[in-house]
């Protein structure tokens, strides 16, 4: 496989000019809060750079976040793939399969050992051993051992990969752990969201190209660049929260006004990400803006959180449903549940307006 | 039961609410033209990382204005540089190959960087240019 290859070349082979690559390099600055002056320091040093290898597994995952990267509108996965990186390894993406797959994926772990990139989408289980998810016959936690030996860096992609995520929601029966649970000798960031932003990962990787360095992370190893601010910062709602105008159900007048969702359970407040800029679908939105409160996906552990409608302000109670459950066992959990959904089907006939409590389990 | 149409709803999208947040980029703008003109900095702003609502955008836009120049620039989908009311700033759109917009910046400059040919270009098209004549010389 040919690695002598810049971007430059590359570029020039495809007649993409200097120019283009300005923009390109603009649309990166502008994902990464960089200054947008940064783009020609950053379109010099990447024409420059080599293609890096990048491996990338994915584990105990629902292939959401790979649905997210190859549907991102710019830079495309056709231009990530062909232009920015060699990607050696993705199972969902490669056209070879078995052991013909795992060959190459050893292949490019011997030849760049110690210089490629390592992407992980998914939990690693860790319950017997790992057996609870496991490729050509052997555990992900054995794989993510081997792989991480020879990365430069890892990019845990995704909520799951980063955090547990949904795999490691109570009461987690595969033992779900972060790959950072696992890897504790190789630079890691994580890229949470379920599923993440999709251009984040090619702003990572830009950046690890221009500077050789990886963006500065935040306590919880995310980039600060997407990662720094939260929904809430960055809401065009968030004019409505500093003058106290909530909507109080989602049909009511305050949710026609376009008023802040905060009272709604909207997570927006302790969830950091940059939705609320990058926004989603082509940029055309993001759910705040289609009238749903943030749920709070690039959080550690948001699945148990205590209710995607409960305001951040009303107290989280999964204990007492916990011990309620333990105590007088599954059959109460159920008689809840029936009784919640006859008091949503009741407020639906006689056409009331659904309440906080109604959406609440 | 009133039907449908006699119910007063008023939807306020998020592209008619005015935040304000327009008036702080403006003020930006003032003292990234006084940097320019004092030291010869150059500054842009990145529009969309702003939280600006499309009220804001059209505001801005509004009290932006329109100045003589517009370039049309084509590589990888095409960019429109337009100067605005107030010479030195410029509004720059860049798309993509399939015209959706990759980036969207204020740039204050005498000239935006991206019109600008590099050393490197110039080099290249007086090399091409050079032999295309002695292709003409040898030709004749």
């Amino acid at each position: 496989m040919e690695r002598s290859d810049t971007l430059q070349e590359k570029m020039e082979q495809n007649g993409m000019s200097r120019r283009t690559f300005i923009k390109y390099c603009a649309s990166l600055a502008s994902l990464m809060a960089l200054p947008p002056s940064a783009a020609y320091a950053m379109a010099e040093a990447l024409g420059k750079a080599k293609r890096p290898s990048v491996i990338w597994l994915p584990f105990q995952e629902c292939t959401g976040c790979t649905e997210s990267i190859t549907r991102s509108h710019s830079p495309s996965i056709e231009g990530m793939i062909f232009d920015m990186i060699s990607l050696d390894y993705q199972e969902t993406l490669m056209a070879a399969a078995g052991h013909q797959a795992e060959e190459a994926l050893h292949a490019a772990m011997k030849e760049n050992y110690g210089k490629y990139v390592l992407i992980i989408d998914g939990s690693v289980a860790t319950g017997l051993d790992g057996a609870y998810s496991c490729i050509a016959g052997r555990s992900n936690l054995e794989s993510l051992k081997e792989a991480a030996k020879g990365a430069a860096a890892i990019i845990a992609l995704g909520s799951c990969a980063s955090f547990g995520g949904i795999p490691k929601a109570n009461p987690n029966p595969t033992g779900a752990v972060a790959v950072s649970d696992i890897i504790k000798d190789k630079p890691i960031v994580n890229i949470p969201g379920c599923p993440p932003i999709p251009v984040v990962i090619t702003g990572v990787l830009a950046q690890f190209l221009t500077f050789g360095t990886l963006p500065e992370l935040d306590k919880l190893g995310r980039p600060k660049a997407v990662y720094g601010e939260t929904i809430h910062d960055r809401c065009y709602r968030r004019p409505f929260y500093d003058q106290g105008k909530f909507a109080k159900t989602f049909d009511d007048e305050g949710a026609r006004q376009g008023w802040c969702l905060f009272e709604l359970g909207c997570k927006g407040p302790v969830t950091y990400n940059a939705c609320a800029t990058t926004k989603w679908n082509d940029s055309t939105s993001f759910p705040i803006e289609s009238g749903h409160g943030c749920i709070g996906c690039s959080e550690p552990d948001f699945w148990d959180a205590g209710g995607f409608y409960k305001a951040l302000s009303m107290p989280a109670d999964p204990l007492k449903m916990a011990a309620t459950a333990a105590v007088a066992g599954a059959a109460v959990g159920v008689a809840i549940s029936f009784a919640n959904r006859a008091k949503k089907g009741a407020a639906k006939s006689a056409h009331e307006t659904t309440k906080l409590e109604d959406l609440e389990k | 039961m009133p039907s449908i149409d006699q119910i007063p709803i008023s939807i306020v999208s998020p592209d008619e609410m005015l935040t304000g947040q327009a008036d702080a980029v403006l003020t930006e703008i003032a003292g990234m033209l006084k940097r320019l003109l004092d030291d010869g900095i150059e500054g842009s702003i990145d529009l969309r990382g702003l939280a600006l609502s499309g009220a804001d955008r059209v505001w801005l836009e509004k009290q932006l204005g329109r100045g003589e120049v517009e370039i049309m620039l084509e590589a990888g989908g095409w960019s429109v540089l337009t100067e605005t009311a107030y010479p030195g700033v410029w509004k720059v759109m860049h798309r993509d190959d399939r015209d959706r917009v990759v980036a969207e910046l204020i740039e204050v400059a005498f000239v935006p960087a991206i019109i600008r040919p590099d050393n490197g270009d110039v080099k290249k098209g007086h090399e091409s240019l050079l032999l295309n004549l002695k292709a003409k010389t040898a030709g004749v």
